[in-house]
């Protein structure tokens, strides 16, 4: 196969980035977090947003509805790991990430057990109103939610 | 602002993939004509924030592929942020659109993508669309940052391999891991070994 090596150019990022003046990195990344930080609380009301459309999609009545139906609570799924993942929301993204890996498995014409996004939808708003200190109760979330996971994906490699 | 002393502007801020970025090394991205796209209103937002905290205030924010495309038809960039999952047209679909664009220096610039989850399904798109950075959630202010200052870096050329258009996918220097398994080397290698041994029944 022919392969077209375009010259090498510099971009105008390159050119730039040691130019005098600019910001150090312990500068730039304090202020990056703390911009972030900013965004906490609109963070949270985007998450709960998130799971309360992922609570509100209705089981699909007929396979025609699947495809869309498990669009919709792939980008609710998709949305909370967005709004979540920059505040160390680790469990809600995992959960999150769980569900957007079984709708991504779901085979196009085969059935698709609703309940798996039911139990995550629950899991979510569960794990979204557990105090973080409850460790154990949200350990024992994710277990049920991994265990779900193990029976439902196929395994890795085979895809 | 910083004003950097020469010998901290000497000591560059990163050597290489996932290399963490010293505190102390300056970086100047000010001037970065930056658009970011994403369906996300609060990603978008994020992402913006994140910059600005680098000194980078984003010139361009759309929430579609096609808002995006109508700017880089007429807009010179510097630096593209782009969500990979998308309705309608997907950030592979625009990075891939953009590469092939013939426009001049947008098909060039350097693109990173960020992904919440990527579908098995879009595996390939994410490695042949052209981005020089796939970037997967969680989404941290340190991981955008050291991607940013490595793509300042990048010296990469740009390939056409078949429908692929963009920067070389090999980022390892030097001898590969493992048996060699690029076809040129080993036809290379085959060559040398026989013309070797030409050489060695001549003499």
């Amino acid at each position: 196969m022919a392969v077209i090596t375009h010259a090498q150019r510099r971009s105008n990022l390159s050119q730039m980035i040691d130019k005098p003046g600019g910001v150090s990195i312990g500068v730039a990344l304090t202020q990056a977090r703390a911009n972030i930080e900013a965004k906490r609380g609109e963070a949270a009301a985007v998450v709960d947003a998130q799971i309360l459309a992922l609570e509100s999609i209705t089981a699909p009545a007929s396979p025609a509805e699947l495809t869309a139906r498990l669009e919709q609570a792939y980008h609710a799924a998709n949305a909370v790991i967005d709004a979540a993942s920059p505040f160390e929301l680790d469990d809600l993204c995992r959960a999150s990430a769980g569900l957007c890996d079984v709708i991504d498995a779901a085979q196009p014409g085969q059935a698709f057990d609703w309940r798996i996004v039911t139990v995550h939808a629950r899991s979510l708003r569960l794990l979204q109103t557990l105090p973080l200190e409850e460790t154990v109760a949200r350990t024992q979330v994710l277990e049920s939610l991994k265990q779900i996971l193990t029976k439902k994906l196929p395994p890795k490699g085979s895809g | 602002m910083a004003s950097p002393s020469s010998s901290a502007r000497q000591s560059r801020a990163t050597g290489g993939v996932g290399e963490t970025l010293r505190e102390s090394a300056v970086i100047n991205l000010t001037g970065a004509v930056t658009m970011v796209v994403d369906d996300s209103p609060f990603a978008l937002d994020l992402t913006t924030q994140a910059l600005l905290g680098f000194g980078i205030k984003t010139r361009y924010t759309c929430n579609s592929g096609a808002e995006a495309m109508a700017i880089l038809r007429d807009q010179p960039i510097d630096l593209l942020i782009v969500d990979c999952e998308m309705p309608d047209m997907d950030g592979y679909a625009l990075v891939r659109w953009l590469r092939r664009s013939g426009l001049d220096p947008n098909a060039f610039a350097p693109v990173i993508m960020t992904a919440a989850h990527v579908r098995r399904s879009k595996v390939s798109e994410a490695r042949d669309c052209g981005a020089s950075f796939v970037v997967t959630k969680p989404f941290s202010a340190s991981t955008l940052l050291e991607r940013l200052v490595w793509i300042a870096r990048d010296t990469r050329p740009f390939l056409e391999v078949g429908d692929y258009f963009g920067p070389d996918r090999r980022f390892r220097q030097g001898e590969a891991p493992g048996e060699e398994r690029r076809s040129s080397l080993i036809r290379k290698a085959q060559f040398e070994t026989e013309r070797a041994a030409a050489q060695r029944g001549d003499a």
